[in-house]
């Protein structure tokens, strides 16, 4: 056997803090995504309902700019938490397109190219990773969700005095759970989806019929049999509650029936399956994805 | 000093002496991994020391299992491993010390080399600036500084073979663990890389290789790891693997002028098995259970004069030759 003097330096060096070894991923990948023009162009376009927004907030407190306007104060929506609530469910759409169009290919392409071990031969964990994965949409998504509102609820809040701020405190409460409960759901889901599927459009296809197929299957049933847990399936109708619920608007639903010839019958309260249900249903859905992501997310497939 | 202190004094030095080979060697301590019911690797005791190993197998021997195993990106169903007295199952600690460069060809989009080993270095935990420092090295160390800043995508199979290396050497680590290094390399570039290990190893790296290029293998290893079905068929230097192979008899060549006269001399000795005529009438070839006994006989045949011989060579003293005895032909090396 050769006898080797060891003259070789390893690197002793100081290293970075574990917890910020993670942010190094959403770093190239954001870099990475808005390298697409088309790209870049609709997430400024998810910008403008909360320009609309900012203006509404300020025609509210401008007398003369909605007097240049011919607008009276009153024909304006009101700025109360069903307004937040309008404009949070709206970024929530832009947020769930972003969702579908960035976060299909993170971890599907390091599955399929086997980068993995890449990643994992380093002192980085699997957590660290599907973190770092995972906070390229929480990033994007925040920035045109819940950061946003809150400037906005700020400004409001400025223009308005510090009475309606302290009144309104928890409405800030709401934007913030609310944005972040739904952009937690769209960053597992995708992130869960990616580890599954290793082709992008199949990804992307699937994102959109998991949110689509279950709202329809689940409004047949409630059509069917006149109820409303049929929407427990449907990801849309659970998060709408859950938001609804956190802004104060939830309330059962009523439906009116009526005979053949259009006319009015009989006024049916539906049972609304609780708040509860809607929480939990969310709930379960993460921790699958969670489940999903700690089966796939591997270095190395095991074949059995 | 009483001869009491004197044994404690020995024993103390014993497991000084165990501890720091144990820091010093790569070691696998009846190591088994299986999955659900299929064997990776069975009872796996090594101390791999300094230098370059090679491990060699056919198809799903157990080579990549092994390599896993020492990365910790598997985890042993049975035993224990440790690189360089770390556990595996420590990953702060050990892949300080551990580079790895995988067999595939996979590389974030869009990155330029530069980027790409700079950006693992980040991930490793390397400060920006040190990040610079270390890239530059490790571009130097694999011939790539001139295509640095080239996007890796419009790299050649061998460019993007080094600047995996490249990726797996950046933060200067102890034991080096290369899958399938050489592959796609042209003879320049492939001759260059064998040196660069070659220099590693005479530093003091550890450098673990899985090839399927036999002679090359046999050219720059310090010692192989022939695995079969998940269990070590054999191990160590490869000649001296070669030697302790006594069921299989070493053949050796004797270039000389007259070859029939030589095989009637030889053949007299209970150790030679074989004695046949090269096919130019120049040569002859000899089947020996011991090569040791018959070099001696070779000597007193040289010293007596009647015979000139060229040359002697053995020419089943190489990894191919020890591969097929022990594994077969089936399956072939991978």
């Amino acid at each position: 056997m050769a006898v080797y003097e060891l003259t070789y330096k390893q690197y002793l060096g100081k290293l970075t803090p574990e917890w910020s070894r993670f942010l190094v991923i959403p770093r190239h990948a954001l870099k990475d995504v808005f390298k697409s023009k088309l790209f870049t162009a609709f997430f400024v376009i998810c910008f403008l309902p909360l320009l609309v927004e900012a203006i509404l907030i300020y025609l509210h407190h401008n007398v003369s700019a909605l007097a240049i306007l011919q607008v009276n104060v009153r024909e304006l929506l009101p700025i109360d938490n069903s307004f937040f609530q309008t404009f949070v469910n709206l970024q929530g759409g832009f947020a769930f397109f972003v969702a579908l169009l960035v976060g299909p290919p993170l971890v599907a392409r390091d599955l399929r190219n086997n980068a993995l071990p890449l990643y994992l031969c380093r002192p980085f964990s699997r957590t660290e990773y599907v973190l770092g994965k995972m906070s390229v949409l929480l990033i994007l998504l925040s920035l045109m969700t819940w950061v946003p509102q809150l400037l906005l609820f700020a400004f409001q809040s400025y223009l308005e005095g510090a009475t309606w701020f302290v009144d309104n405190l928890w409405i800030a409460g709401a934007i913030f759970i609310s944005s972040v409960v739904w952009i937690l759901l769209l960053a597992l889901l995708s992130q869960a989806i990616s580890a599954l599927v290793k082709w992008r459009v199949v990804a992307s296809a699937a994102l959109l019929g998991l949110f689509f197929i279950p709202s329809v299957f689940g409004e047949v049933v409630n059509q069917l049999f006149r109820t409303r847990y049929g929407s427990i399936i449907s990801i849309n109708a659970n998060i709408r509650n859950v938001t609804a619920g956190l802004f104060g608007t939830f309330e059962k639903v009523t439906a009116i029936v009526t005979d053949f010839d259009g006319e009015f019958a009989s006024q049916l309260s539906l049972t609304e399956p609780p708040l509860w249900i809607s929480w939990f249903v969310l709930f379960l859905i993460c921790a699958f994805c969670l489940a999903l992501l700690s089966w796939k997310v591997k270095a190395y497939e095991v074949v059995r | 000093m009483s001869v009491t202190e004197q044994k404690v004094d020995e024993g103390l030095d014993e497991t000084r002496n165990s501890k720091s080979e144990v820091r010093n060697f790569i070691v696998f301590n009846d190591v088994s991994k299986f999955y659900g019911e299929i064997l990776g690797v069975n009872r796996i005791n090594l101390q791999i020391a300094p230098g370059i190993t090679s491990l060699v197998g056919p198809n799903g021997a157990g080579k990549s299992t092994l390599m896993n195993l020492m990365t910790g990106l598997l985890r042993p169903s049975r035993g224990h491993i440790t690189i360089l007295g770390i556990p595996t199952d420590q990953p702060e600690q050990l892949f300080r010390k551990l580079g790895y460069c995988t067999q595939f060809d996979s590389f974030p989009r869009g990155l330029t080399g530069r980027e790409f080993v700079r950006s693992f270095l980040l991930v490793h935990g390397t400060d920006r600036k040190q990040a610079d420092e270390l890239t530059t090295i490790a571009m130097e160390r694999v011939s790539l500084l001139d295509a640095a800043d080239r996007k890796v995508a419009a790299y050649s199979k061998g460019m993007r073979q080094r600047i995996r290396l490249a990726q797996a050497i950046a933060h200067q680590p102890a034991v080096l663990i290369l899958d399938e290094p050489l592959n796609g390399l042209d003879p320049m570039v492939r001759a260059e890389t064998i040196a660069l290990f070659r220099k590693l190893a005479g530093e003091g790296l550890h450098l673990i290789i899985s090839s399927h290029i036999l002679h090359e293998v046999d050219m720059m290893s310090d010692r192989v790891i022939l695995l079969n079905n998940g269990y070590v068929v054999a191990e160590g230097n490869i000649h001296g693997v070669r030697d302790e192979m006594e069921e299989h008899p070493m053949q050796i060549l004797i270039r000389c002028d007259k070859p029939s006269r030589l095989a009637a001399q030889v053949f007299d000795h209970d150790h030679v098995v074989e004695a046949r005529l090269h096919d130019d009438r120049l040569g002859l070839f000899v089947k020996t259970r011991d090569a040791d006994r018959f070099y001696l006989l070779l000597n007193r045949v040289v010293a007596e004069g009647e015979i000139n011989i060229e040359s002697v060579a053995p020419i089943d003293d190489d990894l191919s030759a020890v591969y097929q005895y022990l594994i077969g032909s089936g399956g072939g090396p991978s």
